[in-house]
Order: C-alpha cells, then sequence, then structure tokens
C-alpha cells in the first residue's frame, strides 16, 4: 500500500518538474518550486513512517517551518522591495 | 522505491544544469535551490537526518536570501 503512496508523489514531483523545466517566466518557476518544497515534505513523512522512525519527522518539521521563506525572498524582489 | 530515485536523480541533475546554463541570474538561484531540496531528500534516504536538516536550514532559505540580496544590489541578467 505505501508503493502507492510512493508513485503518487512520484507523479506529483514529476509534475512540478516540468512546470519548473518549461516555465517561461521567473514567477512559474517560483511557484513550481514552492509546490517541490510541500510534496517533499509530504514525502519526508511518508519516508519516516516507512523506515519506521518516528524522530525523522522532525526534519519534516523544520521543511514546514523553513521551506517558504526562499520563496518569500524571491516574491518580494520580483514585487520590488527587497 | 526505485522509480521514485529515478525521478529524483533526473529532477536533481536537470536543475543542476539549469543552474549553470541559465542567464536569468533569479532563475539560476531558484534552480539552485531545487539542487538543495534534492539533496536534502538524498541525504534523508542514505539515513544522515542531521544532515539533511543543516542542508535544508541553509541551502534552501539562507542561500536564496543571500542570493537574492545580492542581486539586487547588482544586476538581473548576465551578458
Amino acid at each position: 500500500m505505501i508503493y502507492v503512496f510512493f508513485g503518487v508523489i512520484a507523479l506529483a514531483l514529476v509534475l512540478a518538474g516540468i512546470r519548473f523545466v518549461i516555465g517561461p517566466t521567473t514567477s512559474d518557476r517560483v511557484v513550481a518550486l514552492d509546490t517541490m518544497t510541500t510534496i517533499s515534505t509530504a514525502l519526508l513523512v511518508l519516508l519516516g513512517l516507512f523506515f519506521k522512525r518516528y524522530i525523522y519527522i522532525d526534519v519534516a518539521l523544520i521543511y514546514g517551518v523553513l521551506g517558504f521563506v526562499g520563496v518569500l525572498t524571491v516574491a518580494r524582489y520580483l514585487e520590488g522591495g527587497l | 522505491m526505485d522509480i521514485l530515485l529515478i525521478i529524483l536523480t533526473v529532477i536533481l541533475i536537470v536543475a543542476a544544469v539549469m543552474t549553470i546554463r541559465k542567464k536569468d541570474l533569479v532563475a539560476a538561484v531558484i534552480s539552485s535551490s531545487v539542487v538543495s531540496l534534492i539533496a536534502s531528500i538524498y541525504f534523508y534516504l542514505l539515513q544522515a537526518p542531521d544532515v539533511a536538516l543543516t542542508e535544508a536550514a541553509i541551502g534552501v532559505g539562507l542561500s536564496t536570501i543571500i542570493f537574492m540580496i545580492t542581486i539586487r544590489r547588482t544586476r538581473r541578467m548576465e551578458e
């Protein structure tokens, strides 16, 4: 059953990666990076469940807290602030 | 599990090539952030969660901020 989840997450990573590669503007790439960060958080939680080591979920917590800061900085630059 | 590893490797290589080849430096910084993200997942898969934690905090967060401040002070396009 858990391999089905891995397949779904791999498909989502492929779709976000395609948008990241062919994205015409910078905003498309920023949104694709944010999507990939969120999908990676779900992947880390799933891998912690797969390895049966629940201390690994802390890494996913750090991802959730710090993942959006880079996207926020790039968005602030595109807006004209910073 | 193998298909996930193949997809992660392909995204890592494509993002690394885009980091080198892009003339728009903002797109290059975003590509470098993607490289750091996938490398962090690889450290996690190789049973090193502390290295993955540091890579996530510094590579995705801090280096992007420093590069964007630098691009703001200089030019965006590379000639």
